[in-house]
């Protein structure tokens, strides 16, 4: 089965769809049949960074049932190996699945026969964003240093707790256990996934279990982005820190990746950055930080309790 | 689920082991003030003010404690007596002695050599094979590989032990004429070469071998 990387940041502009695509040649290049799959439905351009300006077929065509396989919205990009599902050319309102649909395109996406794929996933924390995201337990996120990316990295991470935490639960159990947990912890308390936890273990014993197997599973990573020269190298790892001290989450942080002028250039350009400036210290930290995705690879999970 | 922030023991809270030093501590000390201070960019939007205040206050009474021999060890024995810590995980009162830096030993190189001298020296004395190639009235580089191997001592050891590099050693054993060093530089090569096999006597030899050399490339 393939190995699946959803890749998520909370921000729009963190670099998730450079490196997707960025990820997706360098796996290509060493051979393995890999795919990378645009699922920022409504804010596609994936393709463009891919080297396919205008692909023929993509999602649209699946939801809307023109084929019947999500297989064969699969285009073929300039770079051998490397195949890709676009979103491109959808209606106005593709951003907005149903939960049908999303289930559908979930399921079809772990069904697919590549050796890699990667999920180039929407900024914020849409439903689409987590479910999308919660397809594998090995989600890289993305994060750039700054105040705006940081905060919204902190968002999206509670989230996709919260996410995975709520869909065990139906409506009217759910929102009992939010009011118990308000009565416990005080107001606000709800949206903290340690708060809620403690009283799963109360309520929920056997869901406690299954939840906190499922969360040690987990191998979430965090990348850096755009770290420029004055920046602090240190903060992945203090964010990592953060998160395991205070939300009790295990994310691994794989690395930095520098900031260079030059990946302006080749997108406005259209070329391959990786091909253009083969020897920057961006290439060869992206190179780093995709042997590590590789070296600590999950397991895969559908998005579904029990 | 962990336990929240201020459940932690001050040595959880700086992220050390109990046996931490005073250095670890003030590093840590460091490095949480980096993490958790107003306007730090890893900890930006994590806490609200109060949070924060909270778990600076605590991070600063930690170090205090921590920092301080006669607060460290009381609060050591408050933590064993809850049983939060075993008896032995407590930082000894080692103090760090000064390194006397005249005491070095510079490697084990020469005195390995000097204890393998006298065992070489025997086998040289009972070796029909070395002592039949030391009494020819010429010496090559070929005989040279052959008394080595004849000891037992590995290209290696004698890169090592004479600084000589490797593929100026091969080209003596090998008799390559034109990749020889300069005679300069060969002469004192093959005399440390000799020196490391403790073949004797050095001068002799080693002129008999210049000699036989410069035959081998007038031809």
């Amino acid at each position: 089965m393939a190995q699946i990387w959803p890749i998520g940041g909370g921000k729009g502009g963190s670099g998730r769809s450079f490196l997707t695509s960025s990820l997706g040649q360098l796996y290509a290049a060493l051979g393995k049949k890999t795919l990378v799959i645009d699922l920022d439905l409504g804010a596609a351009n994936l393709h463009t960074l891919v080297g396919v300006p205008d692909p023929p077929k993509g999602f649209y065509d699946f939801i809307h049932k023109k084929i019947s396989r999500l297989e064969e919205a699969v285009v073929e990009t300039p770079f051998e190996n490397l195949f890709l599902i676009s979103a491109a050319h959808g209606n106005f309102d593709m951003a907005n699945l149903s939960y049908e649909q999303k289930m559908e395109i979930l399921r079809a996406i772990t069904k697919l026969d590549y050796d890699r794929i990667l999920l180039d996933l929407g900024a914020g924390t849409s439903f689409n964003a987590l479910d999308f995201f919660l397809i594998s337990q090995s989600g890289v996120f993305i994060a750039t240093p700054e105040p705006t990316s940081v905060e919204n990295i902190y968002r999206l991470i509670h989230a996709i707790y919260m996410r995975r935490i709520h869909s065990c639960f139906n409506a009217p159990d759910f929102r009992a256990l939010e009011s118990e947990v308000g009565r416990q912890f005080g107001d606000g308390a709800a949206n903290n996934p340690e708060c809620m936890m403690k009283v799963i273990a109360r309520m929920y014993l056997e869901k406690y279990q299954q939840l906190q197997d499922e969360f040690s599973a987990f191998q979430f990573k965090l990348i850096i982005n755009q770290l420029r020269k004055q920046d602090n190298a240190a903060l992945g790892s203090q964010m990592t820190r953060m998160i395991e001290k205070h939300l009790g989450l295990h994310i691994e942080f794989l690395g930095n990746v520098a900031y260079d002028e030059h990946v302006h250039d080749a997108i406005c350009l259209q070329v391959s950055y990786l091909e253009r400036y083969p020897y920057t210290k961006t290439v060869s930290d992206l190179r780093e930080v995709a042997k590590q995705i590789v070296e600590s690879a999950g397991k895969q999970l559908m998005p579904r309790c029990g | 689920m962990p336990k929240s922030f201020a459940q932690l023991n001050y040595y959880e809270m700086l992220d050390i082991e109990p046996d931490a030093t005073t250095f670890d501590i003030r590093h840590a000390y460091n490095a949480a003030l980096q993490v958790y201070q107003q306007g730090s960019l890893a900890s930006y939007s994590f806490f609200s003010g109060d949070e924060r205040q909270a778990i600076l206050s605590l991070i600063e009474k930690a170090y205090s404690t921590l920092i301080h021999d006669q607060a460290r060890k009381d609060y050591d024995e408050d933590l064993i007596r809850k049983g939060e810590l075993g008896a032995e995980k407590v930082a000894s009162a080692a103090v760090k002695k000064p390194v006397s830096i005249f005491d070095i030993s510079r490697g084990s190189a020469s005195g390995v050599v000097s204890t393998n001298n006298e065992a070489l020296k025997s086998k040289i004395s009972q070796s029909q094979l070395i002592g039949d190639i030391l009494a020819q009235n010429e010496l090559c580089g070929a005989d040279l590989k052959k008394i080595r191997t004849e000891l037992g001592v590995p290209i290696e050891q004698i890169a090592q032990e004479t600084k000589i590099r490797q593929d100026h050693l091969r080209s003596i054993e090998e008799d390559h004429v034109t990749r020889l060093p300069a005679t300069v530089f060969l002469k004192g090569f093959v005399k440390s070469y000799l020196k490391c096999l403790c073949l004797e006597p050095v001068e002799e030899l080693s002129a008999l071998y210049m000699n036989t050399m410069a035959r081998l490339q007038r031809k």
